[in-house]
């Protein structure tokens, strides 16, 4: 018995600390030091930082408990953005979903001029994103803008708004940017995942008379279902945390109507140097991205489990 | 497994051979002194260049980078800095920052760097950062604000806002492109235009208490909802300003006068220099912000400092720096491309200072008015701009966007 007990530890002892796993510690080492340096440390800290009154410059200086949470829960400003973040979350990911299917549709559709037309879907996702923010503000712009001239010239709108200068049309402004630069990641992921279903599916159903939409909902779909998941999990992440379109866009105006939790937490934190606000806000963002990550998880392991 | 481990231990020391090489040298290295370089509006990459060459080419022991930052970034950059342990030996910096700079103990007294000679040398008035007898920045630049009036489009130069109103109306003509007057609406880093018109209307920002310190916010008061009614009815009743006000910052809302295209603009000293880089071809006069009527003229007066932060490395280099850089033959220069009055006083005897911009400025400098020097301005600043655009917006009225915004701004102080 004794023999069986001892055998087996040293079993287990050697599996974590043999040869091979020795071998990949040591080349998993600099990369684990570089995430527990730039990724672990820094989310502790703010941690810290929120339960703590902190100076200027957000080093520690005394224990205030959950007071920085409470000052901030009972100002409605930042219920109004968070709000406002999940309402940009939410619309963001459902249309970058919905555009990026229709997309992989068609590029799944084999015509002259394909690889060329997925080329051009790349455009958008493969510029940096301050520089297609950038470029979206001179098409907004009242005077100068490629949107307004257009609108008026063709007759379609006499007097398009000031795109980024009043509150909803700032915002929508804002979210088709965001939109326009995640549609083409949706989009070649679903591609990926079409590409991927078995072509005899197809046959099968047409033999059996059933109809395009028949085939999207019951072969498509369930064929790109977890990459759907997956995808719009990321998505969700990604769009949660946009920063660059509405910084450079905006800055969260006109009057913080485009101010969602992202950008109030850079303000708060790099322009007012109000560090115990700023940690607060990002911790509340966590959480609200853990709780969207782990429901997901939750949905998607079932499914697979089922 | 033996071969590859070897090898795997073989790539790591190779990898960190070069630090092991190149550490020794740095203990040679010149003693570097960074500048953060504000980009004002005129100053060109070749004055830089020259600067930083000449600098180095008269001090060949001393490695000098002057760093190029925008404006609209130099007070992010000098946080990001300091909370990173790393801050340059010196930077431009408004002002106005001062107060918050030395709540975080981050910079120090510039006498102990700079030579008596250079500081005798600025003229006292400029002396905005001397606080407490202590001197935490040097005067870079001090310009109040002006109004320029395109000559070509008007003669009429207005002596009170409601005088203004009438000749911007009578200029305006949206559909040839031409408008009364140039506003703002997009928010950035200053709190213009809202601050000449609540100047003009004899209004302060803050109660001063018996001891000197600031008291309530008092940008509520009959003078502040008077400058931001009067701003409102300006650009949404008799829609005096260019189209699209709303989406457009300072910087972007100029060019509009420099292409020719309003009548009136209120600026500062960068004027003649931004109009001759956007080749405007119209002849300009310069003149006092008027007041409303009842009141005395209140410009805005505008200083940036250069402070020395002392958790820098080379301190006493970058003072040799600045007694190189306080020289005519650079200050003058960069005083001329900026477009503001020269701080020191052998600058400011030069011929090139005597032009009529020049002497606008200086009338103006001598009712000028500041801003409030306070730690945490930036959140006031930025939440009197929200009170600002609400009211553009149709939202809420002046009263009650300044009530909300002077509210916000006594809770943050704890007042």
């Amino acid at each position: 018995m004794a023999d069986t007990t001892g055998s087996l530890l040293v079993r287990k002892r050697s599996r974590w600390w043999n040869a091979e796993a020795r071998l990949a510690y040591i080349l998993l080492a600099p990369a684990v030091i570089v995430l527990v340096a730039f990724m672990f440390y820094p989310i502790i800290y703010v941690f810290l930082m929120s339960f703590f009154d902190t100076s200027k410059l957000g080093q520690l200086r005394a224990f205030v408990g959950f007071k920085n949470y409470r000052g901030l829960f009972a100002t409605s400003d930042f219920w109004v953005i968070t709000i406002r973040s999940i309402a940009w979350t939410a619309i963001g990911v459902v249309s970058k979903t919905l555009f990026g299917l229709i997309i992989a549709l068609l590029l799944n559709v084999e015509y002259k001029g394909r690889k060329f037309s997925r080329l051009l879907f790349i455009i958008p996702w493969a510029s940096a994103v301050p520089i297609s923010a950038m470029l979206w503000e001179w098409v907004y712009n009242p005077e100068f803008g490629l949107l307004s001239h257009t609108l008026k010239m063709v007759g379609l709108w006499k007097h398009p708004p000031i795109w980024l200068g009043e509150p909803i049309s700032a915002f929508f402004a804002c979210m088709w940017v965001d939109i326009w630069i995640g549609i083409p990641f949706m989009a070649l992921v679903f591609l990926a995942g079409m590409q991927s279903i078995p072509a005899e599916r197809y046959e099968s159903a047409y033999i059996d008379g059933v109809n395009s939409w028949q085939k999207f909902f019951y072969i498509t779909l369930p064929g790109i279902s977890e990459l759907l998941m997956i995808a719009t999990l990321l998505s969700s992440l990604w769009t949660f945390n946009d920063f660059n379109v509405i910084y450079i866009l905006t800055k969260g105006g006109p009057g913080g109507s485009t101010d969602i939790l992202i950008t109030s937490v850079y303000k708060n934190g790099f322009e007012w140097l109000k560090f115990n606000t700023a940690s607060v806000m990002a911790v509340v963002t966590f959480i609200i991205l853990a709780i969207v990550s782990i429901v997901y998880a939750r949905i998607y392991f079932r499914r697979e489990s089922s | 497994m033996m071969k590859l481990k070897k090898l795997v231990l073989l790539a790591i020391l190779l990898a960190l051979l070069p630090g092991v090489i190149f550490a020794g040298g740095q203990k040679e290295k010149k003693p570097k002194v960074t500048f953060y370089w504000a980009l004002y509006d005129g100053l060109t990459e070749d004055y830089r260049a020259s600067l930083q060459d000449a600098f180095m080419k008269a001090n060949p022991d001393i490695q000098l980078d002057i760093v190029p930052v925008p404006w609209k970034n130099m007070h992010d950059k000098i946080t990001t800095s300091l909370a990173g342990g790393n801050p340059p030996e010196i930077s431009v910096i408004g002002t106005r920052w001062l107060l918050e700079l030395m709540s975080m103990n981050a910079v120090d007294e510039v006498t102990k760097y700079v030579s008596k000679a250079t500081i005798d040398n600025i003229a006292p008035g400029a002396m905005e950062a001397k606080i407490k007898g202590k001197l935490m920045g040097l005067p870079i630049a001090a310009g109040a604000r002006i109004m320029a009036v395109n000559m070509n489009l008007t003669s009429d130069i207005p002596m009170t806002m409601e005088q203004l109103r009438q000749d911007a109306i009578k200029v305006n003509n949206p559909s040839k492109g031409i408008y009364g007057l140039i506003m703002p609406g997009k928010k950035h880093t200053e709190l213009t235009d809202f601050v000449y018109y609540f100047y003009a209307a004899g209004g302060d920002f803050f109660a001063k208490n018996p001891d000197g310190t600031y008291g309530k916010c008092t940008v509520n008061s009959p003078a502040g909802v008077k400058a931001l009614s009067f701003m409102n009815q300006l650009a949404n009743v008799d829609k005096v300003v260019q189209t699209g006000y709303l989406s457009m910052n300072r910087m972007e809302s100029h060019p509009v006068f420099y292409a020719g295209k309003a009548a009136y603009v209120f600026i500062g000293a960068w004027v003649e220099s931004a109009m001759k880089q956007a080749k405007s071809n119209f002849k300009v006069k310069y003149a006092q912000i008027p007041p409303f009527q009842g009141h005395k003229s209140t410009p805005l007066i505008v200083t940036d400092s250069i402070a020395f932060f002392k958790d820098a490395k080379n301190l006493k280099a970058a003072g040799k720096f600045i007694d190189f850089f306080y020289q005519d033959k650079w200050k003058a220069k960069f005083d001329e491309l900026v477009g503001f009055p020269p701080v020191t006083i052998s600058a400011s005897k030069l011929p090139q200072f005597q032009t009529p911009l020049y002497k606008a400025l200086g009338e103006a400098a001598l009712h000028a008015k500041g801003w409030p020097l306070m730690a945490g301005w930036a959140q006031y600043s930025d939440i009197i701009w929200d009170a600002v655009q609400k009211v553009f917006l149709g939202k809420m009225t002046p009263k009650a966007a300044l009530d909300e915004a002077a509210a916000k701004i006594d809770k943050a102080r704890g007042l």
